[in-house]
């Protein structure tokens, strides 16, 4: 029978067909769907974020990984029946107004879903309006904005200042980045946080909610 | 990781056919008419009889068309320089390119930015971290011991490196005793005369004088070398506009000349004796005559010889990635990659000097060691070139990702990403604020720290200990 360590290593491995197998597997065999998360692709996951950090796994094979461990959670969701899945809170992001720089952004969304939240993709060209609407409605523990052009990073204050006429700015964090992004332009916006790269920006999240 | 050595160069050829035949001739005129000065008789009775004209009063040696040829026949086209470990092994011909150590600096800067005479103990230290760095193909032994005696330099030179590295090991010599003392070591090391000559990982450099002359003590040191069948370079470095003529072409005829003499005498001594054509051609500044090791006139130089060594067929121990700066600094990065480029591309065997050298050759850096290892990984990729066929033309994938789209998370990606591009060690690629928030570090602080992690963990494979043992009994002067 297909063990949970097996399917941690096809995650590290990111053999997306193998991940679905196993996950089928697991659950036809009648291991609780929870586990299969906890111990089989979460694992997995955790693993490849300890040899990104070191330097031994290259962006394009994380984001292999994320993609089976996301193929295999897909999978398990169905058989939940109610039992909450434990996650560290749920993330809304988006690139904002005029800039349709994807990649980045991507590349954060799936880095903080691989730790373990929830993760809502607004995409590009998302405008202050569009933020409100999008933390009223899935009531975010954490949003986060990508800027690439110094053109389009007033949008940030823009969107920041939108969200406090909403009277929503003290339910929720706020992080940000980019290139033309620094700690000084988050501190001077009164953003909560701002990350260099995307897997600072899952390490930023996990502190945010007291998870790491 | 690393690029491995014996990839084929040759893209750059800075002579055109017609120009390396005008070099050929002009050197056979040189040999013949001119000769070259030997002051040691066996020599000059070997030559002799060979078929050179002996002038016996001047020690002039005139070398005719024909004995060249028949030399450079003699000589293999192919030389193995083992390792002590197999994957290390050289197989120089043709345009298959290594890098490697140089010596003999006499200081060294070593990790706390001190500059002192270099002792035995940076021989070994060299030798373990050069063993760690895997964009450095072989090692020359890099500094003079010295604290020690000059009868008790060789074997201990030699047997420092030998101890912490498998890679091949070169080195100058310095007495006929030494010369035998060292092989007989590597003997007992590879488990006997045979055996080390069937996979030597030990060869010799001796000397030849600019302009044209073999000093009587070197020749020797040559002729003893040459007969016992292990592995020598005959390096010899005129310097244009002071000890060979001022014109590039012209140290090019003079270098071509000294190199084959050098070939000559090898092969007569002993036929068949894997004898690398030598070349160190370089320059004085011409405004001062200070010597120079970082110029690009030398790259071009050391390109130029390495397709005469081509148009022979013999394998060529060159001379390229050294500097002039008194420190790792941007004139050390610039010199070692400009002229280790040039002559890497030329398709260059046995590239010496390409490593750790700073201060025209009198001084090594540990921390440019390390900074070396970048450049020549650098240098091997771009010798490397591109590859193109229907898999990495990538048309499929192109289709598949469509405008607008990214290739971060595609097989084809995935695939190819550790083999297309060289990751470098030392050089920063981040960001200005991670490079500032983690001790904004220069290239020089970076290699330091680097040096000193791998001399704090690295070891080589030891030899055996009833090996160390019975060398230890046998020559008491090892300082092992």
């Amino acid at each position: 029978m297909a063990t949970l360590q097996e399917l941690a290593n096809s995650v590290i491995e990111g053999d997306v067909e193998r991940v679905k197998e196993l996950t089928q597997e697991l659950l036809q065999a009648g291991v609780d769907p929870l586990e299969i998360i906890d111990k089989g692709l979460i694992a997995g996951m955790d693993v490849v974020g300890t040899r990104f950090k070191a330097g031994e796994m290259f962006v394009p094979e994380v984001l292999m990984c994320a993609k089976a461990m996301a193929e295999g959670t897909s999978l398990v969701k169905p058989h939940l029946a109610g039992k909450e899945l434990k996650t560290h809170g749920t993330f809304v992001i988006g690139t904002v107004k005029n800039d349709l720089h994807d990649i980045g952004k991507n590349l954060v969304s799936m880095m903080v879903e691989s730790a373990g939240f929830t993760v809502i993709n607004l995409g590009v060209d998302v405008s202050p309006e569009a933020f409100v609407k999008a933390i009223q409605e899935h009531k975010p523990d954490i949003l986060g904005m990508s800027a690439l052009l110094t053109t389009t990073l007033p949008y940030m204050k823009e969107t920041i200042e939108a969200i406090k006429e909403a009277g929503l700015r003290d339910s929720v964090k706020i992080i940000i980045g980019g290139a033309p992004v620094t700690q000084e332009y988050a501190d001077q916006i009164g953003a909560d946080g701002y990350a260099p790269d995307a897997g600072a920006a899952a390490e930023l999240c996990k502190k945010l909610v007291g998870a790491a | 990781m690393g690029i491995s050595g014996g990839i084929m160069g040759g893209s750059y050829k800075p002579l055109s056919q017609k120009q390396i035949e005008q070099i050929h001739e002009a050197t056979l005129e040189i040999l013949e008419n001119v000769g070259v000065e030997i002051s040691n008789q066996e020599a000059q009775d070997i030559l002799a009889t060979a078929g050179a004209r002996i002038d016996r009063e001047t020690n002039r040696v005139y070398l005719p068309r024909k004995l060249v040829e028949q030399s450079i026949e003699s000589a293999p086209s192919e030389v193995l320089l083992a390792g002590r470990d197999e994957k290390n092994d050289l197989l120089l011909s043709g345009k298959r390119v290594y890098l490697g150590t140089g010596g003999t600096a006499l200081n060294v800067l070593d990790l706390e930015n001190e500059y002192r005479p270099a002792t035995l103990r940076d021989c070994k230290d060299i030798a373990r971290l050069v063993d760690a760095l895997d964009n450095i193909h072989f090692f020359v032994l890099p500094v003079y011991p010295n604290e020690l005696p000059k009868e008790e330099v060789d074997v201990n030179r030699f047997y420092a490196a030998i101890q912490n590295t498998t890679k091949h090991v070169m080195g100058g010599v310095y007495t006929i005793e030494g010369v035998r003392k060292v092989i007989r070591i590597a003997e007992i090391i590879a488990g006997g005369p045979s055996e080390l000559r069937k996979r030597p990982f030990i060869s010799m450099i001796t000397s030849i004088m600019s302009p044209l002359k073999f000093d009587v003590a070197y020749t020797e040191l040559m002729l003893e070398v040459a007969r016992q069948g292990i592995p020598i370079a005959t390096s010899t470095c005129p310097m244009a506009g002071a000890t060979a003529p001022v014109t590039l072409a012209g140290t090019l005829v003079q270098q071509n000349a000294e190199s084959l003499a050098g070939i000559v005498l090898v092969q007569q001594v002993n036929p068949g004796t894997p004898v690398l054509y030598s070349a160190v051609p370089t320059t004085v500044d011409i405004r001062t005559m200070d010597f120079l090791f970082g110029c690009v006139e030398m790259g071009l130089m050391n390109a130029a010889i390495s397709q005469m060594a081509q148009y022979y067929n013999l394998p060529i121990y060159s001379t390229a990635g050294v500097s002039d700066s008194k420190l790792p600094d941007a004139q050390s990065g610039y010199e070692k990659a400009t002229t280790a480029l040039l002559c890497a591309l030329a398709g260059s065997n046995y590239v010496h000097n390409c490593a750790g050298l700073i201060d025209k050759g009198m001084t090594v850096s540990y921390a440019q060691y390390v900074i070396d290892d970048d450049i020549n990984g650098m240098v091997m990729r771009a010798v490397r070139g591109i590859e193109v066929n229907s898999d990495t033309l990538a048309v499929d994938v192109i289709k598949q990702v469509g405008p607008g789209g990214n290739y971060l998370a595609e097989k084809h990606t995935l695939k190819f990403m550790r083999s297309e591009f060289f990751f470098p060690n030392v050089t920063e690629r981040r960001s200005y604020r991670q490079w500032k928030e983690d001790g904004a570090k220069d290239c020089w602080k970076r290699a330091t720290e680097r040096a000193k992690e791998i001399l704090a963990s690295h070891e080589s494979v030891p030899i055996p200990e009833e090996i160390e043992r019975r060398l230890a009994e046998e020559f008491p002067e090892l300082r092992v």
